[in-house]
């Protein structure tokens, strides 16, 4: 199986769970800063241009964060990452699609390419405080879902995946604060050996 | 059961879901032009300020498009709205996640509320016409990928369909967009189904 991401992108939480598994998998490099997603060696495999893509042995391809992380945790029940039951996994579908369509698309999106929201320069500075507080309204809510667990959904699952990226974009890249429940939660996940081995081998640690 | 809705916004695509079930359940007005999402009283229901959310019977709420509709078709799995092998759950939740995600997001809210993109009303043109270009290419890579015959997944119907649905409908109805020839095919499929028959007519829209 192939897995192409971008050092620090959403990927890196699709890359957590891979490590998590333990079984081999193949990192493949899409530059996003060089536009290495926009070539066509990578919009045929994934016309949507966006990381994190898997390519399954058979040649084909699984796109979107939330579908890949549940196919992850639906294929390997020995590495304890799916919730067990519909309801369950609802809620961690819901917690997963929060993360990833409102607080990355709607917020981060919004603070590191603004010029994708306005198109006047000068309007910038207004779409990053805007994306700011989206973002933070996101993490308030994650830490009002985290009150006495230690993980989203009290056992670690796939879900806890798309917060430990949301809570690296906004205190390991934006330099920014988490919420008290989100700020343990960003620990215990720094603690994982899987999250250690995954920073170094996209070059944060 | 309850679901929160606002006339004509994405959660028409779950209303239809719920018209294809069947079983009773109550509709709750959230009229989103009016601002109702963010008056206390939805948001003690959803604190994201966003329809559609479903109620259920013990009160708990769910929310998000795929989860919901997921959730729906996983409990009712007599009005097969949902391939019950891995496989093909995870290829409906893939393109509902597009759909609810990308497109219409990125597609259509730039359309319809180009203020929020941007502060400058000179520049809500440029945003209006970038979204329908982005929605052009979002439903070029749904058209290329089509692997089913009426229906966007291969094992048939399912509420992929009731997503795809509403920014069909939103494309033709509201922004005057031409679609390609497999969605355009899917648009006419989906209008002439009973349950998005109710489902318009309940909420006031035109077929």
């Amino acid at each position: 199986m192939k897995f192409y991401y971008s050092p620090g992108a959403c990927s890196i939480g699709i890359h957590v769970l891979l490590e998590e598994i333990g079984k081999p998998y193949e990192a493949v490099l899409v530059n996003l800063r060089e536009g290495a997603q926009f070539k066509p060696e990578f919009t045929s495999i994934n016309p949507k241009s966006k990381v994190p893509t898997l390519v399954w042995d058979d040649g084909s391809v699984l796109t979107e964060y939330p579908a890949i992380a549940f196919w992850l945790a639906a294929t390997n029940p020995n590495a304890l990452i799916m919730p067990e039951g519909p309801e369950y996994q609802a809620r961690a579908l819901e917690l997963t699609d929060y993360c990833v369509s409102t607080i990355h698309m709607q917020g981060f999106s919004r603070i590191f390419r603004p010029s994708n929201f306005a198109p006047n320069e000068a309007d910038h500075d207004a779409v990053k405080a805007k994306g700011e507080e989206i973002f933070a309204k996101g993490l308030h809510l994650m830490d009002q879902a985290l009150a006495g667990k230690d993980y989203l959904l009290g056992h670690y699952s796939f879900a806890d995946s798309a917060l430990f990226y949301i809570s690296f974009w906004w205190n390991g890249r934006l330099k920014k604060d988490l919420p008290g429940n989100v700020a343990a939660h960003y620990a215990r996940m720094n603690a994982r050996p899987a999250v250690q081995r995954v920073l170094k081998a996209e070059g944060f640690a | 059961m309850k679901l929160y809705y606002s006339p004509g916004a994405c959660s028409v695509g779950i209303h239809v879901v719920l018209e294809e079930i069947g079983k009773p359940y109550e509709l709750a007005l959230v009229p989103l032009k009016d601002g109702a999402q963010y008056k206390p009283d939805y948001m003690a229901i959803n604190p994201k300020s966003k329809v559609p959310a479903l109620q259920r019977d013990d009160g708990s709420v769910l929310t998000e498009w795929p989860v919901i509709a997921t959730w729906l078709a996983r409990t009712n799995p007599q009005a097969k709205l949902m391939p019950t092998d891995l496989e093909g759950e995870i290829r409906c939740l893939e393109a509902m996640d597009y759909i609810c995600g990308t497109i219409h997001p990125q597609g259509f809210t730039r359309q319809f509320r180009a203020a929020n993109f941007t502060p400058t009303e000179a520049d809500q043109p440029k945003v209006i016409e970038q979204g329908k270009q982005l929605a052009t290419k979002y439903f070029d890579v749904l058209e290329k990928g089509w692997k089913g015959d009426t229906w966007l997944l291969p094992s048939g119907y399912s509420v992929a369909d009731a997503a795809l649905f509403f920014v069909e409908y939103w494309a033709t109805r509201r922004s005057g967009m031409t679609l390609p020839p497999h969605l355009d095919a899917h648009l006419k499929a989906m209008l002439a189904r009973p349950a998005v028959q109710r489902a318009l007519q309940q909420e006031g829209l035109p077929a």
